[in-house]
C-alpha cells in the first residue's frame, strides 16, 4: 500500500515518520516535480510511507502546499495518515476537510495523546470520527503509543472508508453539486470547489462566474472567504460538541517569552546564544580535542609508514597511504568532535521553538534588508550543512526573497568551513580562536544583510512579502531525536570523507608526489600541482601576500567539497617538511608566508566564494535556472575575492602602521 | 448596533477584536490569512509585540499566529 503523511508544521509528523518506519528510509525523488522527500517502509515493507512537507492548507500559493497538492491528486496514493496536534484542533482540521475532498482513504491520528490530561483536553473521539466520517486514533509519536494500533489498523484496512462529506451550507452545497457533475476527472468535489474559489492552478472550460455571483452578493463575501469560513464554520461546530478544554495557554511558554522577547533582553540574548554555540563548539571543544586529534593521526601517520615500509613496502605506495589517506582523510576527521557539539547544539535549537522566536523578533531587521525573519531558519540550519538550508528556504512564499535567502544561504560559514577556520583561527589567533570564529559568523551576517539589500535593488524589484507563521510553544528537545539528527549529520560528514575526501586526497597526493616527467619523490615544489597551481597563484596574489600554488590550489578544490581545502593543505604541508609535533598542518615552511592578515582573508575567501558542488547542485534545483545559478555562483565568488583582498590589504596596511 | 470597524493594527497589546473581513489586495496573503484562520466573526487577541515593534504575535484559534503590521492594516474588525 502506498501511503502519503500529512499534517501542519509542528505536528509531529517525522517524529512519527520515524517512529513508523525505524531505519527503513531513503530519500527519493518521485516524478514530474524535482524535489527530494522521504520514503519510507511500514512493517518490513509491505507499505510505502511518504512524508509530505508540513503544510497548513492545500491552498496554490507557498511551493510546499502546491507540491504536496499535486502528489496528492497525481500520484496513486491508497491511504492518506493525517496527523493532528489536538491542541490546535480547529487550524489542523482546517487542512483536514481539505484532504476529506480528495476520493482517497484516510486515517486521522491524534497525536500528543500522552499529554491530554495534563493539558486539561478531553476530546470525544467517536463522536469526532462520526461527524467526520474518518477513523481516528489517538497516538504519541514521541512516546510511541498508538503506533502498533495504527499499523494494526492500515494492516487490516480496518478504517472507515471515504465517502463524501458535505460541511458547507445547502446553497453552496447546491452549487458544488452542479459543477460535480459537469466533470468527469476523478476528486470531483476538490476540483469543483478550487473551481468555485477561482483558483489559478485548476483549468477549466467551465465558467463559473455566473455561479459564485449570486452567492457572492448574498454572502457579502468573495468565494475564498466563503470556502475558508464555511470550512471553520463546520469545524467550530463539530469542536463544540466532542471537545473539551479547561484550562488554556502554557505557562511554561508564557514565562519563556517574558525573558526571550522581553524589549531589552531579546537581542542581547540571541547574541549571546550565537556567541555560546560557537564558543562551545570551536573555541572549548575545538582546543580541547584538536591537538589530541592531530598528535593522535601523526603518529598513527607515521607508525603506518614505518609499519609499511618495515613490511618492504616501496617508499611511494608507504607515503600515499600516510601522507596522502592518512593526511588528507585524517584532516577532515579531527573536526568531528566540534561538528558533534555544533549539531547538537543547532538541533536542539530547532527543537525546542526558540529558532521560530529569533525569526519572530528579528523580522523587522530582516524587512528592511528585503528579507523575511523566514529566512533566518535556512540561515541557522545552513551552520550544519548549506544544501538543507538551502531546501528550507521553501517555507518563504515570496519568490524574490526566496531566491535571495537561496543565493545567500552559502554565505553562513557551515560545517565543512568550520575545519577551515577551525584551523586558521586555532592556529594564527590561538588566545582568541573562539572569539574569531565567532567574529567570522557575525561578518557573515553582516555581509548577508548588505548583500540582500544590494540584490533587492538590483536584481528583484518585487512586491514585499509578508510574514504570517505560527509560534509554536516551547518544548524540552527530544533526547532521541537530536541524538539521531546529529547522528545522520556526523555520518554524513564522516562518510564524505571516506568517498569524495578520500579519492582528493589521493589525487592531490599523485599530483604533488609525482612531477610532469612521472617521476616519483620530486620534491613537492617541483610536483605537476606545483606547476597547475603557479598560474592560479597570481589570482590569490592580492589576498595572501605570497605567490603560493599550495594555498591556491587548495582554495580552488573548496569547489569539490569545503573539507577538501584543509586537506590539500595537509597533504601538500606534509609531503613538503618532515611531520613535526604539535598543529602540523601549518608549521609546514610552505605555509610559512601566512600573515594573520592573510590567514583571515584566506578564511573569509573559503567562507564567502562558490560553495561546494552539492551546494550549487541545490541552489541550481531551488532556482530552477541555470542563468541564476551562474548569477549566484559569480556573486558570491566576486564578492568573496574583493573582501579578501580589502581585508588583506587594509589589515596590512593597519599592520605596518601600528 | 454603534459599533465602530477599525483595522487590527490599531488594537493595543492584551485587546480583543472581532474579525469583520480581510481588505488585503494581495491575492496570496489574502487566501494565507483566510487559512490561518482569520476568516470573518473570528475572535483575536493581540497577545505579543516584537521587541523591535514589528511583528505581532496574535491568539486565534487556541494558537499564535504571528503577523506584521502591514498586513494586519487589511485586517478589518470591530473592538470588544
Amino acid at each position: 500500500m502506498r501511503i502519503a503523511l500529512i499534517g501542519n508544521q509542528n505536528s509531529g509528523k517525522t517524529t512519527l515518520f520515524n517512529t513508523l518506519t525505524g531505519s527503513n528510509q531513503k530519500i527519493g525523488n518521485w516524478p514530474g516535480v524535482t524535489i527530494e522527500q522521504k520514503v519510507g517502509y511500514i512493517d518490513n515493507g509491505k507499505h510505502e510511507i511518504i512524508d509530505l512537507p508540513g503544510i497548513y492548507s492545500l491552498s496554490p500559493y507557498t511551493l510546499e502546499e502546491s507540491i504536496s497538492r499535486a502528489f496528492l491528486l497525481q500520484e496513486k496514493i491508497d491511504l492518506i495518515i493525517n496527523i493532528i496536534d489536538a491542541t490546535q484542533l480547529e487550524r489542523s482540521l482546517y487542512l483536514t476537510t481539505q484532504l476529506l475532498e480528495l476520493n482517497i482513504d484516510m486515517i486521522i491520528c491524534l497525536n500528543m495523546a500522552d499529554t491530554f490530561v495534563k493539558k486539561g483536553i478531553s476530546i470525544h473521539k467517536e463522536l469526532l470520527s462520526q461527524k467526520l466520517n474518518t477513523s481516528i486514533i489517538e497516538i504519541s509519536a514521541l512516546k510511541k503509543t498508538g503506533i502498533q494500533k495504527l499499523i494494526q489498523c492500515i494492516n487490516n484496512k480496518d478504517y472507515l472508508k471515504y465517502k463524501p462529506l458535505k460541511i458547507f451550507n445547502p446553497n453552496i452545497e447546491k452549487t458544488i453539486q452542479y459543477l460535480e457533475d459537469k466533470i468527469s476527472e476523478p476528486n470531483k468535489r476538490f476540483l469543483s470547489i478550487k473551481l468555485l474559489e477561482s483558483d489559478p492552478i485548476i483549468e477549466h472550460t467551465i465558467d463559473v462566474s455566473s455561479l459564485t455571483k449570486p452567492l457572492e452578493k448574498v454572502y457579502g463575501y468573495d468565494f475564498e472567504t466563503i470556502i475558508a469560513s464555511g470550512r471553520y464554520a463546520f469545524i467550530e461546530k463539530i469542536k463544540k460538541e466532542s471537545f473539551v478544554r479547561i484550562h488554556h495557554g502554557d505557562k511554561l511558554t508564557e514565562s519563556l517569552d517574558k525573558l526571550f522577547l522581553n524589549k531589552f533582553l531579546a537581542i542581547p540574548i540571541f547574541g549571546l546564544v550565537m556567541f555560546l554555540i560557537y564558543y562551545l563548539s570551536v573555541g572549548v571543544v575545538g582546543t580541547l580535542t584538536v591537538d589530541f586529534v592531530d598528535g593522535t593521526i601523526s603518529r598513527f601517520s607515521s607508525f603506518m609508514f614505518d609499519f609499511l615500509k618495515d613490511l618492504g613496502a616501496h617508499d611511494f605506495s608507504a607515503s600515499l597511504v600516510s601522507d596522502g589517506i592518512i593526511a588528507g582523510v585524517g584532516s577532515v576527521l579531527n573536526f568531528v568532535p566540534q561538528l558533534i557539539i555544533l549539531f547538537i547544539l543547532i538541533s536542539a535549537l530547532e527543537g525546542s521553538g526558540y529558532m521560530t522566536r529569533i525569526a519572530f523578533f528579528l523580522d523587522r531587521l530582516f524587512k528592511k534588508f528585503g528579507l523575511s525573519g523566514k529566512s533566518l531558519i535556512p540561515f541557522i540550519i545552513g551552520s550544519g550543512c548549506s544544501v538543507p538550508g538551502i531546501m528550507a528556504t521553501r517555507t518563504i512564499e515570496s519568490q524574490d526573497e526566496r531566491r535571495i535567502s537561496i543565493m545567500l544561504t552559502p554565505f553562513i560559514p557551515c560545517s565543512a568551513k568550520l575545519p577551515i577556520i577551525a584551523l586558521f583561527a586555532g592556529f594564527f589567533f590561538p588566545n582568541n580562536s573562539g572569539f574569531v570564529s565567532f567574529s567570522l559568523y557575525m561578518f557573515s551576517i553582516v555581509v548577508i544583510l548588505i548583500s540582500a539589500l544590494i540584490m533587492k535593488t538590483v536584481f528583484f524589484k518585487g512586491q514585499p512579502s509578508s510574514y504570517i507563521t505560527e509560534l509554536p510553544n516551547y518544548r524540552v528537545p527530544n533526547f532521541r531525536y537530536v541524538f539521531r539528527d546529529v547522528y545522520e549529520r556526523v555520518k554524513e560528514f564522516i562518510s564524505r570523507a571516506g568517498t569524495i575526501i578520500l579519492l582528493s586526497s589521493v589525487i592531490i597526493w599523485f599530483l604533488s608526489s609525482y612531477s610532469f616527467r612521472l617521476e616519483y619523490g620530486v620534491d613537492v615544489n617541483e610536483s605537476m600541482l606545483s606547476y597547475i597551481g603557479r598560474g592560479f597563484a597570481y589570482l590569490f596574489y592580492p589576498m595572501l601576500g605570497d605567490l603560493s600554488w599550495a594555498a591556491s590550489v587548495s582554495a580552488l578544490q573548496g569547489l569539490v567539497a569545503k573539507e577538501q581545502v584543509v586537506s590539500s593543505l595537509a597533504v601538500i604541508g606534509g609531503l613538503s617538511a618532515e611531520i613535526t609535533e604539535g598543529n602540523i598542518i601549518l608549521n609546514a615552511p610552505i605555509y610559512q608566508f601566512f600573515t594573520p592578515q592573510s590567514a583571515y582573508a584566506f578564511m573569509v575567501f573559503n567562507l564567502f566564494s562558490a560553495p561546494c558542488f552539492a551546494a550549487i547542485g541545490a541552489m541550481h534545483k531551488e532556482l530552477g535556472s541555470r542563468r541564476k545559478t551562474w548569477i549566484a555562483i559569480l556573486f558570491q565568488t566576486g564578492l568573496a575575492y574583493g573582501l579578501a583582498t580589502l581585508i588583506f590589504q587594509l589589515g596590512t596596511f593597519i599592520g605596518g602602521v601600528l | 448596533m454603534t459599533e465602530t470597524t477599525t483595522t487590527l493594527d490599531k488594537v493595543k497589546l492584551n485587546q480583543s477584536a472581532k474579525v469583520i473581513g480581510l481588505n488585503s489586495t494581495k491575492k496570496e496573503i489574502k487566501r494565507r490569512l483566510l487559512d490561518m484562520g482569520l476568516t470573518p466573526g473570528v475572535i483575536v487577541h493581540i497577545k505579543k509585540i516584537a521587541p523591535l515593534g514589528d511583528p505581532v504575535d496574535i491568539s486565534i484559534r487556541d494558537y499564535n499566529l504571528c503577523i506584521r503590521k502591514e498586513d494586519l492594516k487589511q485586517i478589518e474588525v470591530i473592538i470588544l
